[in-house]
């Protein structure tokens, strides 16, 4: 492992979770948007008590416009692409101006998407900027360590998000797996108690949610 | 020359150069915000007789101006013999008392040098100013480069152009020329400095370590890195991109952040290479840059290649009695100025602003340069689908390692207002490529 410093650290492992929050949440908010259209109106306030997120909208609309492109609203889509990008910037000398040419086209796209009379179909190029950028950082970043700590900060959002949206045993015992066999192959002082205990939860024939999330938020110390 | 159909790829190796983040920062009304830096794919060529004319010239130029900071530093040889008067050395802001005595690794001040030119209408080459302390731009042409190559390969492969992407090679081996031993840093100081991009780009491509002060510490005599785990690793070269008085709190500005407490002192022991010399800026004050063509017969016993432009330094009488009759002739640089700040041309003055800056001129006369208006040769850019002329100049990149090196390129900017001088991209200029011809 080369050398990296603790600020490095952290912010790659941000940068995996910002990267993963915005691609899952907008392929949620899609699902949530497409009920929004015909079926039921208020499907958004569903959607922010699963995620848990305070539902400070004031309709359909107002959510749509707020929650997607709204900067000064800290649980936006596009506040949470700013968090990977501030993250981001500050790595280039870790992954790389290719690699972090995707996040800055994700932002632009973001952008182009808020100015845009669709700017929900936009979003699929914000969509696909992000799928390029983890693509390429797995292709190009020589570092195995910095690789993985941006792929466990991607599995650990990933699987906090899915537990909070209680998605299936097998996709959390999947997500589970993923990391666990990732997580000690970086320099990321975790807690083998909460690891462990993810394991346990996962296999359980109850799941418990919750307590998931909780050994997810605890497990990188 | 060919220069092909590169012209017509502007506004797609704009887009690249958003995409990968060419940008700089820029503060307004209190607010951070990042620019782009437009680029005209029209290059500046530079053929290979005029450019070795440069090189020797800016060679012979930094030579002189390492050893007018050693002397400085040191024996102050050229205010004793009454080549430059005391009162431009000890009243420069630029002069720093910390630095008396004190001989950095293998005796090299103007590590890398960034040195302001213009050609005039007549192709002369004049200098308009030194900038020895954190001069920044190169990175912003090598990847340029790379760009115009990828969008017009015939242009690369039909003309005989020197590669410039060896800027980050140059750079390492003048880093590592200096290095006590131990690891090579870019110390920069956040993401929200104006020149960002460039720290992040150039430890990319060097393979240095880009740090904050906070990831350095100095302990029993050395610098060292922090890595994530709390070991120390030994850093032996530090390019830093703070300037002087935030390097070190316990020397220069006590309410520094971004500095490292002690790294002068161990600098001050030889124990680490801090790339510029702290101090450089006694040399590159806009009041001394009058004096560097006595500094190369002084310093080199030889006559300057390059010249000055024609300067005048109204500390002396007859200096400003020349500037009092021609004032609406002159350009006039407050020398405690960067930046395309702090620069009036007599011309465009109200009859108000001239009287209030007369009486300024006189009361504070070593503040002051006044120069010849230099009538630059104009470069042509593409405007929209036309071809028009602006100014522009060109900063050359000298690196001092085992001995002068002159990066074979060069940032030339421009300006884009067709009636402005003012090149500098804080004042919404661009920039171009630098061709040097190798035949």
């Amino acid at each position: 492992m080369g050398i990296i410093s603790i600020e490095n650290t952290d912010r790659l492992f941000w940068l995996g979770r910002y990267s993963e929050r915005v691609y899952t949440t907008i392929r949620l908010f899609s699902v949530s948007y497409d009920d929004m259209i015909d079926t039921y109106a208020n499907s958004y306030q569903d959607f922010c008590s699963r995620l848990d997120i305070p539902n400070i909208y004031q309709g359909k609309e107002h959510f749509i416009q707020c929650y997607c492109f709204d900067g000064t609203n800290p649980d936006s889509i596009y506040s949470n692409l700013m968090r990977a990008y501030d993250n981001g910037i500050t790595l280039r000398e870790e992954i790389g101006s290719e690699s972090l040419s995707y996040i800055q086209l994700a932002v632009y796209e973001m952008n182009k998407a808020k100015l845009s009379s669709a700017p929900l179909i936009e979003l699929q190029r914000v969509l696909d900027n992000l799928l390029a950028f983890w693509g390429i950082a797995d292709d190009s970043i020589d570092s195995e360590n910095v690789r993985n700590i941006i792929k466990v900060g991607k599995r650990i959002e990933r699987l906090d998000l899915y537990a909070r949206l209680q998605m299936s045993p097998e996709e959390l015992h999947r997500e589970v797996a993923r990391l666990s066999g990732r997580l000690p192959r970086t320099n990321l002082k975790y807690s083998a108690v909460q690891l462990d205990s993810l394991r346990t939860l996962v296999q359980q024939p109850e799941i418990n949610y919750r307590d998931i999330v909780f050994s997810a938020e605890h497990l990188i110390v | 020359m060919e220069e092909m159909d590169l012209y017509r790829h502007t506004d797609t190796i704009n887009e690249l150069l958003a995409r990968y983040g060419v940008k700089f920062g820029i503060y307004k009304n209190n607010e951070f915000r990042e620019q782009l830096f437009p680029f005209d794919a029209i290059p500046r060529i530079i053929t290979a007789s005029e450019f070795e004319y440069l090189e020797k010239g800016l060679k012979q130029r930094v030579m002189a101006l390492n050893a007018f900071i050693k002397d400085i530093y040191g024996d102050k040889l050229i205010l004793r013999d009454k080549v430059v008067p005391e009162e431009f050395i000890f009243a420069s802001s630029g002069y720093l008392a910390q630095c008396e005595g004190i001989l950095p690794p293998k005796g090299v001040y103007t590590h890398i040098s960034g040195i302001d030119l213009v050609q005039g209408k007549d192709r002369q080459w004049y200098i308009l100013e030194d900038n020895l302390r954190v001069p920044s731009g190169a990175s912003y042409p090598m990847i340029a480069r790379n760009l115009c190559r990828r969008s017009s390969p015939l242009t690369f492969q039909q003309n005989h152009i020197e590669d410039n992407r060896n800027y980050a090679e140059l750079l390492r081996r003048t880093m590592d020329h200096v290095n006590t031993g131990g690891h090579t840093v870019i110390l920069t100081p956040g993401r929200y400095n104006a020149a960002y991009f460039e720290h992040s780009y150039l430890a990319e491509m060097t393979g240095a370590h880009l740090v904050t002060g906070s990831q350095l510490v100095v302990k029993n005599d050395h610098l060292y890195f922090i890595d994530y785990s709390g070991k120390l690793e030994p850093v032996g070269a530090v390019y830093r991109r703070i300037s002087d008085e935030y390097l070190d709190p316990m020397t220069f500005n006590r309410e520094s952040v971004i500095g490292i407490p002690h790294i002068y002192d161990i600098y001050r022991k030889g124990n680490v290479a801090l790339l510029n010399a702290p101090g450089n800026g006694v040399a590159d004050d806009k009041g001394i840059y009058y004096f560097v063509p006595k500094m190369i017969r002084y310093y080199l016993d030889e006559d300057p290649i390059l010249q000055n432009a024609p300067t005048y330094l109204p500390y002396y009488k007859e200096d400003m009695s020349y500037v009092l009759e021609h004032f609406d002739h002159l350009v006039l640089k407050d020398v405690a100025e960067a930046g395309g700040y702090g620069v009036v041309f007599g011309s465009k003055m109200t009859a108000e602003e001239k009287e209030h800056f007369l009486c300024l001129l006189k009361k504070e006369p070593r503040r002051f340069i006044a120069q010849e208006v230099i009538d630059f040769l104009d470069l042509d850019i593409m405007d929209d689908d036309k071809m028009v002329p602006r100014k522009a100049d060109l900063r050359a990149f000298v690196l001092l390692g085992d001995g002068p090196m002159v990066w074979k390129s060069g940032l030339t900017r421009f300006s884009r207002n067709p009636d402005s001088f003012i090149v500098n991209s804080s004042q919404g200029g661009g920039f171009k490529d630098t061709w040097v011809l190798s035949q």
